[in-house]
């Protein structure tokens, strides 16, 4: 799998629903993948509408009683191109929390007297 | 509409979302009081050697059984809203709890036509209670496979 961004899984909500099919479940209801996303019923049907017109998602309908259900899973191509976007996204927050990491020194809490005899003795190398 | 890349707790929050969609994954009672009935039904089995008339035919009680377990899968995934691919024992996370499952089973059954057969009747009965048990917290561990697996995303970062 290579790291790689898809511009068409990128919008966060986007992410999320295909995150969320992608996380090990064959298929997702509609009213369980919305709760999970927090998102309303709108914006999911219309994100999962471009999923599925870029054959990233498959969209199931059916109806129990007079109740309708559709259902969503990810297809092939949906999946390697999630895999390869969470990868690329792990590789930019590895990136920055190494960068942010090293230069981050914790601030003194107000009050905190005691900071600067724990902070300086390693930093000017004394034991 | 938000930017992922822009947004540093983008993976933190799909981890806050999958969580909550591995905590859906809840057994209802009556999937856990089916599966006891289905298991003790197994485990009656080899009793039925023994206590059932010669030619009474034990195959529409097994067929029945097939029937509900099914009826109580396709029961579950509504319930939950999440339907799981079938997973065999080359599924590596779920391999430990599947050869539990097996392994109870095997040893339940041997044992408890060893003790028919040597008329301890009584000792059978607690075997086979006992295997119900087992297979009960097999479930009970197979679920927090499942669970786990939706949490951590099932391999996919």
């Amino acid at each position: 799998m290579t790291a790689k961004p898809d511009p068409l899984i990128h919008p966060i909500t986007r992410l999320s629903i295909c995150g969320l099919l992608a996380a090990g479940a064959d298929w997702v209801e509609f009213a369980a993948l919305r709760d999970a996303a927090g998102i309303s019923d709108s914006v999911l049907s219309k994100q999962s509408r471009v999923l599925e017109d870029a054959g990233y998602v498959e969209v199931r309908k059916g109806a129990v009683g007079r109740r309708p259900r559709t259902w969503f899973r990810l297809t092939a191509e949906g999946r390697q191109a999630v895999q390869g976007h969470l990868a690329w996204l792990s590789q930019l927050e590895e990136a920055v929390s190494a960068s942010t990491g090293d230069a981050q020194q914790p601030r003194p809490l107000p009050g905190d007297r005691d900071q600067p005899r724990r902070v300086l003795p390693p930093l000017l190398g004394s034991s | 509409m938000r930017d992922a890349a822009r947004d540093p707790a983008a993976l933190e929050l799909l981890r806050v979302q999958r969580a909550r969609l591995a905590n859906r994954m809840r057994l209802p009672w009556w999937y856990l009081t089916g599966s006891a009935i289905l298991w003790a039904l197994v485990f009656a089995g080899p009793f039925s050697s023994r206590y059932l008339p010669r030619g009474v035919p034990t195959w529409p009680i097994f067929v029945a059984a097939v029937a509900v377990a099914c009826l109580m899968q396709w029961g579950l995934t509504r319930a939950t809203g999440i339907k799981l691919p079938f997973r065999n024992l080359r599924y590596r996370p779920g391999r430990p709890v599947g050869i539990a499952i097996l392994v109870v089973f095997l040893a339940a059954s041997e044992t408890e036509f060893l003790l028919i057969r040597r008329d301890l009747i009584v000792a059978a009965i607690v075997v086979a209670a006992l295997a119900v048990v087992a297979e009960m917290a097999c479930l009970q561990a197979a679920l927090r496979v499942t669970r786990r697996e939706l949490r951590g995303g099932g391999g996919a970062a």
